[in-house]
């Protein structure tokens, strides 16, 4: 079953990432698949509908568990799947009282932290709202905020 | 789950966390002075200063502070903020020392070498032990110049000269005579290297077989060459240890020490209430206290007695003393900039 | 790491050193401040029945003191 699961989600970030552009190659690329895999997901074949509508499920449900989910099944990989899929973008700010511990920066699933002069910088592109950051700060420095999706 | 990895040995400790980079916090109790300045700083009072009078007075086998590995966070404000050497943080096994974007406090100690004329004051009043003077001295012939010769004919091999040289430059090859050679010596050996030619064993020697002159009494110093009698040397600071406190500035005799002082502020003693322990003694690192002695018969000196100019306001005094009678006020603190609004308070928030 | 005081009567020869030396002691008791023994429990220890007693220790601020001057290793802290 997990299986299945990695292959709906993989499925769906296929056709996100064909939709915003992306070639079928650079699509093998960046899921480190087969370009025939991609290719017949992309036809629709060698994939249960099942997987697919589980997959939809589990990209709705709430980031932290999505993230949490994703990557206890496909580890790094999970990172390219939970920001290509996920519903909502959102975007940090850091607070002053930011010390510059880098405990966020460790601890994002997504490696979307980075520090910059003692305060931590979070990359809106990769942050999937799943706030385990902010549960760690020690200063409760992080806010993040979602932001309106004009799609 | 991330978490940090804490290692003791003996009385020291370390703190790590490896994740994206891998982050360090070193701690060397045998440098700690005690002054609790990482504990006001600690954004989340992950250190606990221990007891510090007893641990300092009694030498008890216990460390000057405790650092919780659950609390601490890595960020490595601590090691900016200790006066000495006493909390080394690296960052992927780099020092922030180097690191441009951490702030550091401003201090230094330096002694000038060209001036140095290694007295040796510093070293002996250094109350941390951190300054090491090696010095060259000249020898003795170059600083002195003369003639001295003993006729071995007149020479009755008693030994006197060798007893009354100063310098230890005559040395006699004593023997048991014999039938061959019936002398008590077979040989005495004038050392022109440690010979000083002061005359006194011209003076001494009962048979006048000793004939010596001292030029530079006679002539002058016409035949020395001043730079041939140079002592020359070195000095050497060790800045883990060292704390600025002033000493060898004040009591350099050529002005050869330079020490620039983190902290500027006042530190005063209330003599009504200080009971005269000597806890704050004690435990000052740069011996900036001390009792006085009775001046007069019947006159009371104070109780306790401070010299600010050796005084880095560390606060170790006023923490340690066990009724309040001190009190540290800092009122500036120099320190390189940072971008960082919560370093800048947290830095800040040690004026008092 | 806070440490505690303690004492230990048998090693104690009830010679009101310690208490004395206390500059706490000192602080609260006059007769203590003059160099006679404590005559109130306010103070950190004071002898009674010829051994030291501890009355109330969470006063002392672990400088150190009384144990310096204990002759025989009967109050210290750890």
């Amino acid at each position: 079953m997990p299986k299945h699961i990695v292959s709906g989600l993989k499925y769906l970030t296929a056709v996100e990432l064909i939709r915003e552009g992306y070639s079928q190659k650079e699509v093998a690329k960046i899921l480190e698949m087969d370009r025939s895999t991609v290719s017949h997901y992309l036809n629709g074949r060698n994939l249960s509908w099942n997987s697919i509508e589980i997959a939809k499920k589990i990209t709705e449900v709430c980031p932290k568990d999505f993230l949490i989910l994703a990557y206890a099944l496909m580890q790094d990989k999970a990172r390219i799947v939970v920001k290509t899929c996920s519903v909502r973008d959102y975007k940090g700010i850091i607070k002053e009282s930011c010390i510059g511990c880098g405990l966020c920066a460790d601890i994002c699933l997504m490696k979307a932290i980075v520090l910059n002069d003692l305060k931590a910088q979070i990359d809106s592109d990769w942050c999937c709202g799943c706030l385990i950051c902010g549960e760690s700060c020690p200063t409760n420095s992080i806010e993040i905020l979602e932001v309106k999706n004009d799609f | 789950m991330i978490s940090n990895t804490k290692e003791v040995k003996a009385l020291d400790f370390e703190i790590s966390r490896s994740a994206e980079e891998k982050r360090e916090l070193l701690y060397k109790d045998d440098i700690c002075i005690g002054c609790g300045i990482c504990e006001k700083t600690c954004p989340v009072d992950a250190i606990e200063l221990g007891s510090i009078g007893a641990i300092v007075r009694t030498g008890a086998d216990v460390p000057k502070i405790v650092c919780d590995e659950d609390k601490c966070v890595l960020c490595g404000m601590c090691s900016v903020v200790c006066p000495v050497d006493a909390l080394e943080f690296k960052i992927d096994d780099e020092s922030i020392k180097d690191m441009d974007e951490y702030p550091q406090l401003i201090n230094s100690a330096e002694i000038n070498d060209d001036t140095c004329i290694y007295c040796k004051a510093c070293e002996t009043a250094c109350p941390r032990d951190s300054i090491t003077i090696a010095r060259d001295l000249p020898d003795r012939s170059k600083l002195v110049t003369g003639e001295i010769e003993i006729d071995k004919e007149t020479c009755i091999d008693c030994g006197i000269c060798e007893e009354m040289c100063p310098a230890d430059a005559i040395t006699m090859e004593h023997k048991l005579p014999t039938p061959d050679d019936p002398t008590v010596s077979s040989d005495i050996i004038v050392d022109k290297d440690k010979c000083v030619y002061c005359l006194i064993c011209k003076k001494s020697c009962p048979v006048s077989a000793i004939k010596a002159a001292c030029r530079t009494c006679s002539y002058g110093e016409y035949d020395l060459n001043p730079e041939d009698y140079k002592t020359t040397g070195s000095s050497f600071i060790d800045h883990e240890t060292c704390v600025k406190c002033g000493w060898c500035q004040e009591i350099c005799p050529v002005d050869a020490a330079t020490v620039v002082k983190t902290f500027d502020g006042e530190l005063s003693i209330d003599q009504d209430t200080c009971q005269a322990c000597g806890a704050c003694v004690d435990i000052c690192p740069c011996n900036v206290l001390s009792f006085p002695e009775s001046t007069k018969a019947g006159k009371r000196p104070e109780k306790v007695m401070s010299d600010e100019n050796y005084c880095i306001y560390c606060g170790a005094c006023e923490s340690v003393c066990p009724v309040k009678a001190i009190d540290v006020k800092r009122t500036g603190i120099k320190h390189t900039p940072t971008k960082s609004k919560s370093w800048e308070k947290q830095i800040e928030s040690l004026k008092t | 790491m806070e440490m505690e005081l303690k004492v230990n009567q048998d090693n104690c020869l009830g010679c009101g050193v310690c208490v004395v030396a206390c500059p706490v002691n000192a602080s609260i008791s006059n007769e203590v401040a003059g160099g006679h023994g404590s005559k109130t429990t306010e103070t950190i220890m004071m002898v009674e029945n010829g051994f030291i007693k501890l009355f109330s220790p969470e006063k002392c601020t672990k400088c150190g003191t009384c144990q310096l001057f204990c002759p025989t290793d009967a109050i210290w802290l750890e």
